[in-house]
């Protein structure tokens, strides 16, 4: 596996409502980087995501991965897209009453023969991928348990398993530790920072602290209102950016 | 130095009024009396009849206590003898009883009205029995109960009925028998032949339950995608098909199964057929409004993970919809036919089939015993699935 890059282009999303979430939005993703997208909420951050692989339909512009254009590709063409781009939520997402196995499968759905999926049957060769991915994560012996059964910390580390399975060249993370405690989103964020490091995988990160952003992120952007007002190495982030990007009023909060 | 403290005054205030004495609440009070006493009016509520009426039910409950469960073989000792009514026509001879037992009568020859002494001798001793007087073709008129002695004799005092003797009267019909029947229990305790009909009731009254709610799964899991909302609501025909289909479920979850089941008597006759159509009608409402209520609070969440993997339309919908909706809806279905099968207990009273039905002929021929065997079957069956449904709902969500 390695990285893929990527390249937005005059992106624009503009809701039915008429709500402006971005706003001819141009940048570039190196393979292998580590980039922290920043903002408030309504920012525009998980608009950006679900637009790169178009689980929400930008209005124009163009987004291409590794030069293959997102935003023309068919419903069977864009599946296959799919099958490169892994994607953890902040409420992780799981499918609660089913097995942490099944779920971890569920990020193969993309390669597998689609009649023999539907019977939840999977080969012999991605079962014990799936539990390869578990071990990578750190919980192989949750395999049988019921996803509503684990701690937050867990289920994530189950998203991050999923999307492992599909072999990602791009990871998008949206928000992923905003629902956890401090230290569980340490470790969550030191698995994602793992597959960016030994796999070479691009991350797309969005967070909401500075400190997390600056620990794990070899680029950080910021968005607000829907444009572009900050790209740069996370060491630039200082106390008047800050304010630039959080609005007058804002003060960082520290976390361990 | 001393200090002056000034305290503060509290502000006079008017005391409210207490709360009871408030026109608001004397207005609820009088109308809350209007309401209750009109009801009780109406519903012609009769405190007095509860004591009154406690001898009429009295049977009833006794015979609910001991319901008929286990009954006993009985053997018949039966001796005849060839009697006549005129004086013209002789009696029958008949061939002597191969058990000894011998029937004495103190004239063969008797006028219809006349008195005539009885008596039997080598009977089974200290057993109840009765006098039949049969006419040419048998038909049997109870003419006095003996009870034999510790010897196995009897005596007793009898007037000569007036039977229906045929269209050859003074002939043949004349020739009339008497007939001493000794019935007593043999053998051991078994299941009364109540018993065994109700169980065969009890089971059509559960299988009748559950014919019913299978036919309204088929077709309330489909109607209940076209009534969840979130599926429906992306263009106005959907949002016109979601209305229609939900406007069916309400009309048709407010009509009672037991309407229904008239409504179905009427069109394809008496039998349990009508039953599984009415409650299986009445289910498609409530469980497509159950199923689809479920539809409309699946967690969007998975859906869009299992989309982003690149998974097709179908696949989402097996792993992202199905295992979201396949519990709830299997613990909705089983308490639907737990609900199916107290239905259908009553269903029975209209014709509908099942248990209800035998229970109602018990209840109108005064059978008691055999009604409590009914009532009880239905208790168990009842709470034995209530307890079941439970115990399944509680293992799948």
């Amino acid at each position: 596996m390695s990285g893929a890059a990527l390249r937005i282009e005059h992106l624009i999303k503009t809701y039915p409502d008429g709500t402006h979430a971005l706003k001819d939005l141009t940048f570039d993703v190196k393979p292998g980087e580590f980039l922290i997208i920043i903002g408030l909420s309504g920012s525009g951050k998980s608009t950006l995501m679900r637009c790169i692989n178009r689980l929400i339909e930008p209005t124009s512009g163009k987004i291409y991965l590794d030069d293959i254009d997102i935003t023309t590709l068919s419903p069977a063409e864009l599946r296959k897209v799919r099958r490169h781009i892994g994607m953890i939520f902040q409420q992780f997402n799981l499918v609660k009453r089913s097995s942490v196995l099944t779920n971890v499968l569920s990020g193969r759905l993309g390669y597998v023969r689609p009649t023999w999926s539907l019977m939840n049957y999977f080969p012999r060769d991605d079962v014990n991928r799936a539990i390869a991915s578990l071990a990578r994560v750190g919980i192989p012996e949750k395999a049988r348990t019921r996803a509503d059964q684990l701690s937050g910390g867990q289920q994530q580390r189950v998203g991050i398993a999923r999307a492992l399975m599909q072999e990602p060249k791009l990871m998008l993370a949206d928000e992923p530790v905003a629902s956890l405690d401090p230290a569980t989103s340490h470790s969550v964020l030191k698995y994602v920072e793992q597959l960016n490091k030994e796999e070479g995988i691009t991350v797309l990160c969005s967070l909401h602290f500075l400190s997390l952003a600056r620990r794990y992120g070899t680029r950080i952007i910021a968005l607000k209102a829907g444009e572009l007002v900050f790209d740069g190495l996370p060491a630039e982030i200082d106390e008047h950016r800050f304010r630039a990007i959080y609005g007058e009023e804002a003060v960082e909060v520290e976390i361990a | 130095m001393k200090t002056e403290v000034i305290r503060a005054q509290p502000p006079a205030v008017a005391r409210p009024r207490p709360w009871f004495t408030s026109a608001r609440f004397l207005l609820l009070i009088a109308g809350l009396v209007v309401i209750y006493g009109y009801g009780w009016q109406v519903t012609q509520i009769k405190l007095g009849e509860l004591v009154t009426g406690a001898q009429f039910v009295k049977p009833f409950v006794r015979d609910l206590v001991r319901p008929e469960v286990l009954t006993r073989d009985t053997t018949t000792q039966k001796v005849e003898l060839g009697m006549s009514i005129n004086p013209t026509v002789a009696p029958e001879v008949l061939p002597p009883d191969p058990s000894g037992a011998r029937l004495t009568v103190s004239r063969q020859v008797a006028a219809v009205g006349s008195q005539l002494t009885v008596s039997g001798t080598g009977f089974r001793p200290n057993t109840a029995g009765r006098l039949m007087w049969l006419n040419r073709i048998g038909n049997p008129v109870q003419v006095a109960t003996v009870t034999t002695d510790a010897q196995g004799a009897f005596t007793a005092t009898i007037t000569v009925p007036e039977v229906f003797q045929g269209p050859d009267a003074g002939a043949q019909g004349a020739q009339q028998r008497l007939s001493a029947e000794f019935t007593w229990p043999v053998g051991g305790l078994k299941l009364s032949r109540t018993l065994l009909l109700v169980l065969e009731k009890v089971v059509e009254t559960v299988f009748l339950a559950l014919m019913g709610t299978t036919f309204a799964i088929l077709i309330a899991v489909p109607l209940s995608f076209l009534g969840a909302k979130n599926l429906m609501a992306r263009n106005p025909a959907g949002m016109a098909i979601y209305y229609v289909v939900r406007m069916f479920f309400n009309i048709m979850r407010s009509i009672e199964p037991l309407i229904l089941a008239i409504v179905f008597t009427v069109w394809v006759g008496l039998g349990p057929f009508a039953g599984v159509l009415a409650l299986g009608l009445h289910s498609i409402a409530s469980l497509g409004k159950l199923y689809s209520e479920q539809i409309e609070s699946i967690d969007p969440g998975p859906i869009e993970a299992i989309t982003a993997t690149g998974a097709s339309p179908l696949q989402v919908v097996r792993y992202a919809v199905v295992p979201q909706i396949v519990p709830p809806f299997i613990a909705f279905t089983i308490y639907r036919w737990d609900i199916n099968v107290r239905m259908s207990t009553v269903i029975g009273f209209v014709g509908g089939g099942g248990i209800g039905f035998i229970l109602q002929q018990y209840i109108n021929l005064l059978q008691y015993r055999q009604a409590a065997t009914a009532v009880w079957a239905i208790t168990i069956v009842v709470s034995a699935m209530d307890y079941f449904s439970a115990w399944i709902r509680e293992k799948v969500v």
